[in-house]
């Protein structure tokens, strides 16, 4: 049953904004306790050496100084991944053993090694100082490709070898594609390491009560996932095991998903200490650990017949996996993913991905927005450019040729995109740069010494993943779920179990719940994020928001509605069921005598607080619990990015001078969310192209660890935003909706690649690896020149 | 060691003996309690959610010392609505949505909130003025038209209601 409902479509102001605005959120840091104690860690000033001593004495005999642990000291804690916390995907066969510390040897700049906990922070930070190690350092290996030669250095000798993981994913017969191909274009390129870094850094607050157990305040994306991964990994009952979301968090972008070292030790010592523990991560310690992601090298093959059709793809995906020391994704879920939507939006039928993880002496990577899609994305639409050139054709053209035309589409490997349109939305991109006249204006613009260049790119973007993905890749389910519930007083508590943190669920559950019962978006409030209040769900990641959760709150609330029916037929004395009434208004009415109507209010009052006016027999209370699992194995969004750019050769220096984002949400809830949702992903995607890198150096230092060397983009850097909707709704959702946001950076890479290329035609620069800064730019174009001037 | 000093914050008075080393930004977050005001770099200057008004100038909080500021009066963003009324630069940031995760808002609010008093305000200008809080949630678009709907309501305002606005 479909709904015309009056509150979707609609861009109301945010619920959530208005504590924000005064300065009365509640973020992990403001959380403060009575004997609360503050945690910090020594970490690894080498980026692989055997820990020779560790002198505590010193830190621990400060004033103020309650505890200094060692990896020795929580050895007995056991080792952090365990079935319930490793990926069980097919072909796994090794994984990192590691303590909540590191034990005699470290293997990234960053490795915590001690724990001091102390009263305050600033006797932390002099504590930490005071803990005294001694190193013996060892060989590194920074380089993937070096990680794979047979005398590289090992992280983990038990392995005989470096690789993490491997992964063959054939379909259908590549060779003979290969064999038919009138072209073949084979190109290298590499993607560097880069990903989320929210404005607020991890952190989490323990509190042990004998008796009740452990309540763990953790900014988290999954906090029930956490809660039944921490019982597991600290053997206590999962009874007793309490995670709690803040009210608000300072972004994640994937970068909050896994479950990580830290946490672990701030539940022990909260167990042992018996005292509050908080920690609040520093952005050095949040630079050095979390948010890298991306940093592939792709060896691709496109096959192609002379009109522009792709038969045939071949890649050997190589990812720097870092250490892989955390659990859930261990490092290698993201570019398993990745390989798996590499064709993406094209509808290749015969490809041969070959994926190797490796791991090396750098940070592990996490998730991070566009999870694991980023680097196969630049390099897919890189090289359908390098075709569509050596073919004469345009990059509109030969992207049409090869989208997905049909929708339900199953990609030759198997992932489901069940709708989109992606001409319609090349159409806007193209109608919106003026495209049909660009080409000559750039001629013109060449013959002035001007480079003027337009790219696209176009993309499938995940809409949340079904329990069909998730459960081998995560051991975790997809579905949805949402509990609404009236109160005595006709107002309406959602609960959820995920926990937004920016996303403006408060709004857009409020939006659809309210529509479906009648009711305004002031009537309803959500409760999110803590695992005792909110029914068990897999969090709030993959832009499964608008997909999975609002669905499954549009069901509960469609499930209440026969009751509601029953109650005010009751009421009114008459005989009648859910379809005589419609809810508006704040009321049921009687749809063939609207003058028979009854109050919500009323009715949630018969339910709650007057049950012996309920009809007889009928049982008390309002409320539902609905699960929603797609009939599909996978929804998607369909995209189209087209960058304009002008190139400024003697300096490399680039202007984005348009970007026009073509975005598919299917049917939008609340619009401006949808456009902040796009512009948030975009500037990420022009961050992690442009300027964002974590560099290490041959020794392994990392050398980004402060906001100012890890350049994320200020409004100075960032072009304006155009957003355009092309929105296709969701044949499997109630109400049409689609996630949107995750997959967005995705699309930026190879978008303003094409662009900066095209640009520079006359110089004959080719672009086969990011970030693309001025100097590289500048590098390509002075090694280009004089092959071009031949 | 410890020194007493008293520093005004959104017009209450706070006499403390601190340490010499008691950052800025942890006495209004920690002595005070006010704690709208944020840390997000490892007290570098650069994410800039730390921004507060101090003695009329937009300052980062974690750039300097408690002690620095002896006798100086500060305004958070606590201190921006009246009553229950909200700024122009809140009302602003609502309509536009100029927020998402709200991390970084204290810091663009006090930022714009001096901007707002300086007479240019082109695209330019605003981009320029807010460069020094770091926003990973919205591509600053939404932030920019919040920032020219606040722009044309203080300059629809009469003078003796700006200067209610803008006390300091």
């Amino acid at each position: 049953m479909t709904t015309t409902n009056p509150w979707v479509g609609r861009s109301i102001k945010r619920k959530e904004d208005r504590r924000l605005l005064v300065g009365e959120g509640q973020y992990l840091a403001d959380i403060v306790l009575p004997r609360m104690v503050m945690m910090g860690l020594v970490r690894s000033i080498y980026a692989h050496a055997k820990i020779t001593k560790i002198n505590t004495a010193q830190a621990a005999a400060q004033p103020g100084v309650q505890a200094v642990l060692t990896g020795e000291d929580v050895r007995h804690l056991g080792p952090v991944l365990s079935d319930m916390n490793t990926p069980n995907l097919p072909g796994v066969t090794k994984r990192p053993i590691f303590w909540p510390l590191s034990i005699d040897e470290v293997k990234y700049v960053g490795d915590p090694l001690a724990v001091v906990v102390a009263r305050d922070k600033y006797t932390l930070e002099d504590a930490l100082e005071l803990v005294d190690v001694d190193y013996d350092p060892l060989d590194v290996v920074i380089d993937p490709e070096r990680a794979l030669q047979p005398d590289a250095p090992l992280l983990y000798p038990e392995w005989g070898d470096n690789v993490l993981y491997h992964q063959h994913i054939p379909a259908g017969d590549p060779d003979a594609a290969f064999a038919q191909a009138d072209l073949v274009i084979s190109e290298r390129f590499r993607c560097h390491r880069t990903g989320g870094q929210p404005m607020e850094t991890r952190g989490c607050l323990a509190i042990y009560k004998p008796g009740e157990g452990l309540t763990l305040w953790l900014t988290t994306q999954r906090p029930h996932i956490k809660r039944h991964l921490l019982a597991e990994y600290l053997k206590i009952p999962h009874s007793q095991m309490r995670v709690i979301m803040p009210k608000d968090m300072g972004g994640a972008f994937g970068t909050k998903a896994p479950l990580y070292r830290e946490e672990l030790l701030a539940c022990h010592l909260a167990m042992k200490l018996r005292r509050p523990v908080k920690w609040v991560e520093n952005r050095q310690e949040c630079l050095m650990n979390i948010g890298q992601g991306r940093d592939q090298i792709h060896q691709i093959e496109l096959a192609l017949k002379k009109d522009g059709t792709i038969i045939g793809l071949r890649d050997k995906i190589l990812a720097d996996c870092g250490d892989a020391r955390t659990a859930i994704y261990v490092g290698f879920a993201m570019p398993f993913l990745g390989a798996m939507y590499l064709i993406n939006g094209y509808d290749i039928p015969n490809v041969d991905i070959d994926l190797t993880c490796v791991v090396t002496n750098k940070a592990s990577l996490t998730p991070s927005r566009a999870f694991g899609s980023f680097a196969g994305r630049f390099a897919l639409d890189r090289a359908v450019d390098l075709a569509a050139r050596a073919l004469k054709m345009d990059p509109v053209e030969i992207r049409l040729k090869n989208a997905i035309k049909t929708f339900p589409h199953v990609s030759a490997v198997g992932v489901n995109v069940d709708s989109g349109d992606f001409p319609g939305s090349f159409s806007k991109a193209c109608d919106a740069l003026d495209y049909g006249n660009f080409r000559t204006k750039q001629s013109e613009a060449w013959q002035n010494g001007r480079y003027l260049g337009v790219g696209f790119s176009m993309g499938v973007e995940i809409s949340g993943v079904p329990s069909e993905v998730l459960v081998p890749m995560e051991r975790q389910p997809g579905f949805g779920v949402a509990t609404v519930q009236f109160d005595a007083h006709g107002k309406v508590q959602v609960a959820e179990g995920d926990s937004p943190h920016g996303q403006g669920h408060e709004t857009t559950i409020a939006q659809v719940v309210s529509g479906e019962l009648g009711l305004s978006p002031e009537d309803i409030y959500v409760t999110y994020g803590d695992t005792h209040a909110g029914p068990f769900s897999a969090g709030t990641i993959g832009s499964r928001g608008a997909s999975y959760t609002l669905s499954a709150a549009v069901l509960a609330a469609r499930a209440l509605r026969p009751k509601m029916a029953n109650i005010a037929a009751h009421l009114l004395n008459i005989e009648a069921g859910e379809n005589d009434f419609v809810f508006r208004d704040g009321h049921a009415v009687l749809i063939q005598d609207e003058t028979q109507r009854v109050a919500i209010a009323r009715i949630a009052e018969v339910a709650l607080l007057s049950p012996t006016e309920l009809p007889p027999g009928m049982e008390a209370g309002l409320e539902h619990t609905s699960h929603f699992e797609a009939e599909t194995a996978g929804m998607h969004s369909c995209n189209v990015h087209a960058v304009q750019v002008e190139v400024f050769p003697d300096t490399g220096e680039y202007k984005i001078l348009r970007y026009v984002a073509v975005d598919d949400c299917g049917q939008p809830i609340n619009p401006m969310i949808v456009r902040g949702q796009i512009h948030g992903g975009v500037a990420m995607g022009i961050g992690n192209t442009c300027m964002e890198e974590f560099i290490y150096d041959e020794n392994g230092q990392q050398l980004t660890t402060t906001l100012l060397d890890y350049h994320i983009p200020s409004s100075l850097d960032l072009p304006h935003i155009e957003t355009i909707e092309h929105n296709v709704p969701s044949p499997h959702t109630p109400l049409g909706s689609k996630g949107k946001g995750e997959g967005t950076p995705g699309m930026a890479p190879a978008a303003i690649a094409n662009a900066l290329e095209d640009a520079l035609q006359p110089l004959g620069v080719k672009i086969t690896e990011l970030p693309l800064t001025p100097e590289r730019i500048w590098k390509l174009i002075q090694a280009a020149q004089p092959q071009a001037q031949e | 060691m410890k020194r007493e000093i008293s520093i005004t914050i959104n017009g209450e008075a706070y006499e403390e003996a601190v340490d010499y080393r008691l950052l800025l930004v942890d006495f209004i977050r920690e002595v005070a309690g006010l704690t709208g005001t944020h840390v997000g770099c490892s007290v570098e200057g650069r994410c800039g959610a730390c921004t507060v008004i101090l003695d009329a100038k937009a300052v980062k909080a974690c750039l300097m010392l408690a002690v620095q500021a002896d006798g100086a009066k500060i305004l958070t963003i606590e201190g921006l609505a009246q009553d229950d009324v909200l700024h122009p630069i809140q009302d602003g940031f609502w309509e536009k949505h100029g927020l998402q995760c709200g991390f970084c808002t204290p810091g663009l609010l006090m930022t714009l909130y001096e901007f707002l008093q300086h007479p240019k305000h082109s695209d330019k200008d605003i981009r320029t003025a807010m460069s020094g809080v770091i926003c990973r949630c919205t591509g600053y678009v939404h932030i920019v038209e919040a920032v020219k709907h606040a722009i044309a309501a203080v300059e629809g305002m009469p003078p003796e209601e700006r200067k209610e606005w803008f006390p300091v």
